[in-house]
């Protein structure tokens, strides 16, 4: 196991792998912050991915919500996916285990790219994702939040797949107990808030009509935006694969988005991210409007 | 909206140019056929080097399975038996299987016609065929997007079922019993003369790895 000297900590991690050594650019994330937060993973040799879970705080007594997350830690060329998955693939599914009286919120997805050409377009994520969720106390306990535990199913794609499961667990110091911290926890859950999408900006407004087989995403924008890309919440909704017709307008811009061939019900709501091409992206929510 | 327009000239003019037209539709456009709409006719080899066509099929339901064996959603219907199960459960009704190969040469999942052939064997599958589409015309004419996706023909040769197997799109056997079956819900009701109550859903599996 590859670990920086400055690091230091004692750890202990149940099925290791040859194959992290090829992740030496990863090892500082390798790395348990503290030492006492352990993180055990029992997990296949040949899984291409590596699964951690890390917290944001390790001073979990202070009444506020606990961030951990699930970094994912995935060989290149190797992918895993968003809560959509687009055309094939599945998302990673958690089971959290927590002392009583502890209850998970639900997982913040960043922001993700779209995956594969031709007919088969999926949306995921490759090389490294940070999975945060907020720990909370669900009722008037006085139970400490000692540990998380997390059952983790996940799909790990290259050309072909690969189902995998971990068992992560984190444990967190005792009360009065000053953690000691490694860098580079906290930032990569920063780094991580700053790809998830975000409300749209007050004074945009958004319309989705119907004409025919798409779906006019029609934006009104409050500056000059060049490009944009959405991706869809709901599977089956439109055609991942299709181009999606970008047009500047004189308030905005619009979408063309192509529906599924495969339409199992009306679409009465738009749910998804829609990325700017700067890279900024918005969480967008829309009814749709029949015009035939 | 292109497709339509070309339906509904189509329906003026010859079969043969609306077999015509439906192909070059479905290669140039890669608009899957609608459930409801006429199946696109078909000419593809078996692993047997049989030749094929949907056309031959009139009078009778026709099933197409897309495999990949190395796809753990279709290991999951082979390694319990199901996918075998349910293969020899409607030919064994006079349903027409065919199993279909869309991988390119070079691609994870592509196989030669003996090493399928082997495969079968060994698995105990019992398709009336495997057809062999390395070069993914089939596959984009149905537009197959994952392993397994499945299509129903009718005897009418209408497509009247697209999509997943079932409604577990996972990779657990253990799943495998208790799922919906969206396939065998399609035929028990359709070679019954019912509508079919489930015509359309989402696919789930390994993406079909066409040619680049």
């Amino acid at each position: 196991m590859i670990c920086p000297a400055t690091c230091g900590v004692r750890k202990r991690q149940i099925g290791m792998r040859l194959s992290r050594l090829r992740n030496a650019g990863l090892s500082l994330f390798a790395c348990p912050a503290l030492v006492l937060a352990n993180a055990t993973n029992g997990q296949e040799a040949e899984s291409h991915a590596r699964v951690e879970l890390i917290a944001e705080e390790y001073t979990p007594h202070t009444g506020k919500p606990v961030w951990v997350g699930l970094v994912f830690h995935l060989d290149r060329g190797w992918h895993i996916y968003w809560q959509n998955p687009g055309d094939s693939g599945e998302p990673p599914k958690v089971q959290w285990e927590l002392p009583p009286g502890w209850r998970a919120g639900a997982i913040r997805w960043p922001t993700p790219v779209k995956l594969g050409s031709g007919s088969v377009v999926d949306y995921g994520y490759e090389s490294q994702v940070l999975l945060m969720a907020p720990i909370e106390r669900a009722a008037a306990t006085s139970n400490l939040l000692t540990s998380v535990e997390a059952d983790v199913r996940y799909l790990v794609c290259q050309e072909i797949c690969i189902p995998g499961k971990a068992h992560v667990t984190l444990t967190f110091p005792a009360a009065g107990v000053t953690p000691k911290r490694a860098p580079g926890r906290r930032s990569l859950f920063e780094q991580t808030r700053g790809q998830l999408p975000k409300p749209l900006p007050a004074g945009w407004k958004v319309s989705v009509t119907q004409q025919n087989d798409h779906l006019l995403l029609s934006v009104r924008a409050s500056s000059q935006i060049r490009g944009a890309t959405f991706f869809p919440l709901e599977a089956g909704q439109i055609e991942n694969s299709a181009p999606q017709g970008f047009i500047m307008t004189k308030a905005g811009f619009r979408l063309a988005l192509r529906m599924s061939d495969q339409l199992a019900r009306p679409i009465s709501a738009l749910n998804g991210v829609l990325v700017l091409d700067s890279g900024r992206a918005f969480e967008l929510t829309a009814p749709v409007i029949s015009r035939r | 909206m292109r497709r339509k327009t070309v339906t509904s000239r189509s329906a003026s003019i010859s079969i043969a140019m609306t077999l015509f037209v439906f192909l070059f539709v479905g290669l140039s456009a890669g608009n899957a056929t609608r459930v409801g709409d006429r199946a696109p006719d078909f000419t593809a080899t078996d692993s047997n080097g049989r030749v094929h066509k949907l056309s031959e099929y009139q009078d009778k339901f026709v099933v197409l399975e897309w495999t990949n064996r190395g796809c753990p959603y279709t290991q999951k219907h082979y390694n319990s038996g199901n996918m075998q199960r349910l293969q020899r459960e409607w030919t064994s009704r006079g349903v027409i299987w065919l199993t279909v190969i869309s991988s390119a040469p070079g691609k994870q999942g592509y196989v030669k016609a003996a090493e399928e052939n082997a495969y079968v064997k060994q698995v105990n599958a019992a398709p009336t065929a495997v057809l062999l589409d390395p070069t993914g015309v089939l596959g984009h004419l149905y537009n197959a997007k994952t392993t397994p996706h499945m299509f129903i023909i009718d005897a009418k040769g209408i497509l009247i079922y697209n999509g997943a197997i079932d409604d577990r799109p996972t990779t657990d056997v253990a799943d495998v019993n208790g799922a919906r079956n969206y396939l065998s819900l399609a035929l028990e009701e359709a070679t019954s003369g019912k509508p079919v109550s489930t015509p359309t859903t989402r696919p789930y599996g390994c993406s079909v790895k066409y040619p680049d």
